[in-house]
């Protein structure tokens, strides 16, 4: 057989299927697609075809069955009886799904954040001496700064020359750390981590999260650190959020502020629009401080603590911030968290809904 | 340190319109940050957080001063007024022979640095006139009649603590105050009658045989305590080394607000005013006639010592330029006296700023005055830093975590700190367990070396959930000689699904990190079933963990996140695609009790290359029937090329697990 014989074969057996009458579409199958059907006497032939014709031969085939298929696929859906009903509306069955908790859903969305602007995550030990931790950052031994944080000491000896082992009050411990690691700026750390105070109530947990940022180069000023905060404030709860820096204290940074967000309830003003209270006046917003929520503190690296990590205060200078991770996460409008002790709680009803 | 201040006692020293919401918002943005207003009995008392280095804030004085700063730069009148004490006269009251004699006062100066005193004498208990009165509820100190009422009165106003000793009391202990450093062991009893025994190197005033007679700056003692008897006192102030305060004050737990004042370096120069609005009290409600000379011994009359800011380091800082003039109006304000120097601005600083020490303190004053709601805010336009640390990966941890929870394992974060019964639960002995010298509650004392005890206590107090099953990505801690402990991250897991349904969510996780292959290898253990595990990574066999049985049919994973990491990829080698058909094919065997079924699996698979892949396909009690698919290298494999392998299989299987084949090969 030549190929273009095998042309007008397969051809011919196209139009045939085209007239067929035949509803059932098994039947179709069988009696073209079959181990005996037409298609297959169709394929015995090609032992005919020469050589050099047979790789065309069998693309020709291979075409053919394709269209044959085709065909009786169409017959079958035409000739189907309307399958039983279903019910549109039934409950579906859900796979089972855990679920990431949210501390890293915070955790990461403030890594995203900041890796934006081009800052470095790091780690730094939870479990650190006492230079890094208060010494190194402007704080000396029995000095009234540190009543700030109740400290967890480890029971063991101290360190010649960095003192006792603690369980870091902060993540600021890492600012130093992340000066010695780089050895010169630019820096733009992003140290997220385990702290722990000996506090516990509806707002303090013994084990929480923090977040330090450092930024150290030539030039930085405070306008970067509030630009940095206001960033941050409207990523992280949207764009209508503002923020303000206020006068605080720390002894690792001069100035020193508190950092301020505003109530996503009242905006900012303290007040609830369209409602009064007793005495006429307009209600008071009983969310936040006057329109602001606290989030943590900021400020600019004190020159002591720049030097504390080789770093030369008269060329370079910098800004820090700290905040609870826990806290800046539950500020999130609508999101109703009232007791802190629950995120890190065993109870799967209340993890379930993140 | 928080302080109260009513709104008309701080009219007192403040002349200004501005109303308290006005005053609240104000003061907050570049001084004291006022967090809450309360009307108590008809005022406004504002409730403001000082902050400890600016002890000079923590009186009714200290707030005016600021706010008279802080509403002139927001465009509101305001002035600091004289205060109504400045026209006192500390001259006697009494004819030379009706005086009384002053205690002889021995000071150490490297201890205190002023010491004031007057006799007052005939001293009327009156009770506290309602004006007091009424200020001292305002600001929740407690009313006791005026003799004890002035004295806190006056420290609220001005700032100085001040002591009132009974005068007689004294004299009859010899008439004598030694200031001295305690010795150790020495016995007191402070005036509310509670007992103490020194440490060695706290302050004190002692009487010549040594008894002490007073904690001064911080509490006074029964022995001179002012009491219904008192008919003459003794006012007297002390400026006490604030280390010295702190380290008395701290070791004995007395935490008076004068303690807490003094230990902050109060200024000394408050003392002389804080004196004559006492004695001005004392004379108009307790007719109190002054019956000594004023004793002030103030030899130091140290200054702060001067600050040398370049201007330009200002602009540095604030990003800005501003006005050497509004510069220098700035600090004088704040009671600085400024020089310009060229470049530089010479500033020295007023006796009550001990905190203004080096230029950035001086450039905070500046920016906080000038306002940091006034400065524009931009990013950073610095270079970027590129160097990360090593081994760190958090997308691939964040990865993992989210393909647990879709397969549907819940991520918990739980305490790193655990209790004693806990700790024991991990197999490890306390002693290699760091704990905490000073725990706040029992159950969280010893940090964790591993995350199991932990996840199980979930499982456990979430019994009516059913299936569960939960992980936890976090730190463990093991202790080093010398050293700060390792932390090592974990991944632990446990849960109460079938053995099987937990393997094979590990199985999947591996696979999603393009880890070739888990390798199981069951530990010897009577106790505990338990088994090593390794992921199979090129040629390598890296051990990522340990998979174990626990009580109640649960299942514990635990897993080194270093060694997954290091055995994990994010995209695989990939395979080519088989060109021939697969034969794929069943044989069921009758393993013995307690086979490895994974073991046989890994034999059979290796007893031939054309055998691809196994499979447990089935189990019906002993009996286990694989699907094994058979590939050729080219073309499809016969049926005469298998007949062997599955002989081989078979053979093999006898020999090695006694598994008999189930029907003919």
């Amino acid at each position: 057989m030549t190929i273009s014989e095998l042309q007008e074969q397969a051809t011919q057996l196209k139009n045939r299927i085209q007239q067929e009458t035949e509803p059932d579409p098994q039947a179709l199958q069988t009696k073209y697609l079959g181990k005996k059907g037409l298609f297959n006497d169709l394929v015995k032939s090609i032992a005919a075809i020469s050589p050099e014709e047979r790789p065309a031969a069998g693309q020709l085939l291979n075409e053919l069955k394709t269209e044959l298929e085709t065909v009786i696929a169409k017959i079958s859906e035409a000739g189907k009886r309307p399958a039983d009903w279903v019910d549109l509306t039934i409950p579906g069955l859900q796979p089972k799904v855990g679920g990431v908790h949210p501390i890293s859903q915070a955790i990461e969305e403030i890594t995203h954040i900041f890796e934006k602007i081009g800052f470095t995550r790091v780690s730094y030990p939870e479990v650190d001496w006492d230079w890094y931790v208060f010494e190194a950052l402007n704080m000396p031994p029995n000095h009234p700064a540190r009543d700030e944080w109740e400290t967890f000491f480890v029971d063991g000896p101290a360190h010649p020359e960095k003192g006792k082992m603690v369980l870091t009050t902060h993540t600021s411990n890492g600012q130093v750390r992340e000066m010695e690691r780089l050895g010169q700026p630019p820096i733009r750390m992003i140290n997220i981590g385990r702290t722990y105070r000996r506090q516990q109530d509806a707002t303090h947990t013994q084990v929480f999260h923090q977040f330090e940022g450092l930024v150290v180069d030539q030039g930085i000023n405070i306008q970067h650190l509030k630009g940095t905060i206001d960033y941050f404030a409207k990523e992280f709860y949207g764009p209508e959020a503002k923020s303000r820096i206020r006068p605080f204290h720390f002894k690792f940074t001069e100035p020193s502020f508190e950092v301020d967000f505003s109530c996503h309830i009242c905006h900012g003003t303290g007040r609830l629009e369209g409602q009064v209270d007793e005495a006429g006046q307009p209600q008071k917003c009983r969310f936040c401080k006057s329109g602001w929520h606290e989030v943590g503190g900021a400020g600019m690296v004190h020159p002591n603590v720049l030097e504390a990590g080789g770093i030369d205060p008269e060329v370079y200078t910098g800004f820090a911030f700290g905040w609870g991770v826990e806290r800046t996460y539950s500020l999130k409008e609508g999101l109703n968290i009232d007791d802190i002790r629950q995120l890190y709680g065993t109870d799967i009803r209340f993890l379930e809904q993140f | 340190m928080n302080i109260l201040i009513p709104h008309p006692w701080l009219l007192e020293h403040l002349d200004t319109d501005a109303d308290p919401t006005t005053l609240q918002t104000n003061l907050s943005l570049s001084g004291p940050s006022v967090e809450r207003v309360y009307e108590r009995e008809g005022d406004s008392v504002y409730d403001i957080e000082v902050t400890t280095n600016r002890v000079d804030s923590m009186s009714v004085r200290g707030i005016a001063r600021e706010a008279a700063v802080i509403l002139e730069q927001f465009g509101i009148r305001a002035q600091l007024k004289q205060p109504n004490y400045e026209e006192v006269f500390l001259v006697p009251d009494v004819p030379e022979e009706e005086m009384l004699p002053l205690p002889a006062i021995h000071n150490d100066l490297e201890l205190c640095e002023r010491i004031m005193a007057v006799v007052l004498k005939d001293v009327e208990r009156t009770s506290t006139p309602e004006w007091m009165a009424k200020r001292l509820r305002q600001i929740d100190i407690n009313v006791h009649d005026s003799v004890i009422d002035i004295t806190n009165y006056i420290t609220h106003e001005v700032g100085h603590p001040v002591h009132a000793f009974d005068y007689d009391k004294l004299m009859a202990l010899g008439g004598e105050i030694i200031i001295k450093a305690a010795a150790k062991g020495k016995k007191f009893v402070t005036l509310d009658g509670l007992e103490f025994e020194t440490v060695g190197g706290e302050v004190v005033f002692e009487n010549r045989e040594g008894t002490i007679i007073d904690l001064p700056s911080i509490k006074g003692t029964a022995n001179t305590a002012v009491d219904e008897q008192t008919r003459n006192v003794l006012l007297l102030i002390d400026s006490i080394e604030a280390s010295k305060i702190r380290f008395a004050s701290m070791t004995h737990q007395i935490r008076t607000v004068a303690a807490q004042l003094k230990e902050k370096q109060v200024d000394p120069h408050l003392a002389l005013p804080t004196f004559k609005l006492g004695i001005k009290l004392y004379r108009e409600l307790c007719s109190a006639k002054v019956a000594s000379p004023l004793y002030d011994d103030f030899p130091g009359e140290r200054q702060p010592a001067k600050v040398i800011l370049p201007l330009q380091k200002v602009e540095e800082y604030l990003g800005l330029q501003l006005e050497t003039e509004k510069i220098v109006h700035i600090l004088d304000i704040l009671g600085c006296e400024v020089k310009v120097e060229g470049e530089q601005l010479s500033i020295q600083p007023p006796t009550f700023r001990p905190d203004l020490k080096i230029a950035a303190d001086i450039i905070e004053e500046i920016a906080r005055i000038y306002g940091y709601h006034n400065l524009p805010s931009q990013i950073m336009a610095t270079a970027i830093p590129l160097n990360k640390p090593a081994n760190s990966n958090y997308a691939l941890e964040m990865k993992i975590k989210r393909f647990l929870a879709t397969i549907g394992w819940q991520e918990m974060y739980t305490y790193s700190l655990i209790s004693e019964a806990m700790a024991l639960a991990t197999g490890q002995p306390l002693a290699n367990h760091l704990k905490l010298e000073n725990p706040l509650t029992e159950d969280q004392l010893y940090l964790r070396r591993s995350l199991q005890p932990s996840l199980v206590q979930v499982l456990n107090d979430n019994s009516t959930q059913g299936n569960l099953s939960v992980f936890e990505m976090a730190n463990v801690y093991i202790p080093v000689e010398n050293d700060l402990p390792r932390h090592e991250l974990r991944l632990g897991l446990v849960s109460n699904k079938p053995y099987r349904a937990v393997k094979g969510d590990l199985e999947a996780l591996l696979r999603n990190l393009f880890i070739e292959e888990l390798i199981v290898k069951p530990l010897e253990s009577e106790s505990t079933q338990k088994a090593e595990l390794f992921a199979a990574e090129a040629g390598k066999e890296i051990p990522i963990g340990t998979i174990s049985v626990l009580p109640k049919a649960r299942t514990a994973i635990n897993l080194d996140m270093a060694a997954l990491l290091e055995a994990a990829s994010t995209y695989p080698q990939l395979q080519p695609l088989p060109k021939a058909a697969p034969v794929i094919e069943d044989m069921t065997f009758t393993l013995p009790e307690k086979t490895f079924s994974g073991q046989v699996i890994n034999t059979i698979k290796q007893l031939a290359d054309a055998i691809y892949q196994v499979e447990l396909k089935d189990i019906y009690q002993q009996n286990y029937t694989f699907t094994i698919t058979y590939l050729g290298p080219n073309a499809s494999i016969s049926a005469e090329d298998i007949k062997p392998i599955r002989q081989k299989i078979a053979d093999t299987l006898m020999t090695e697990y006694r598994a008999s084949l189930v029907g003919a090969v």
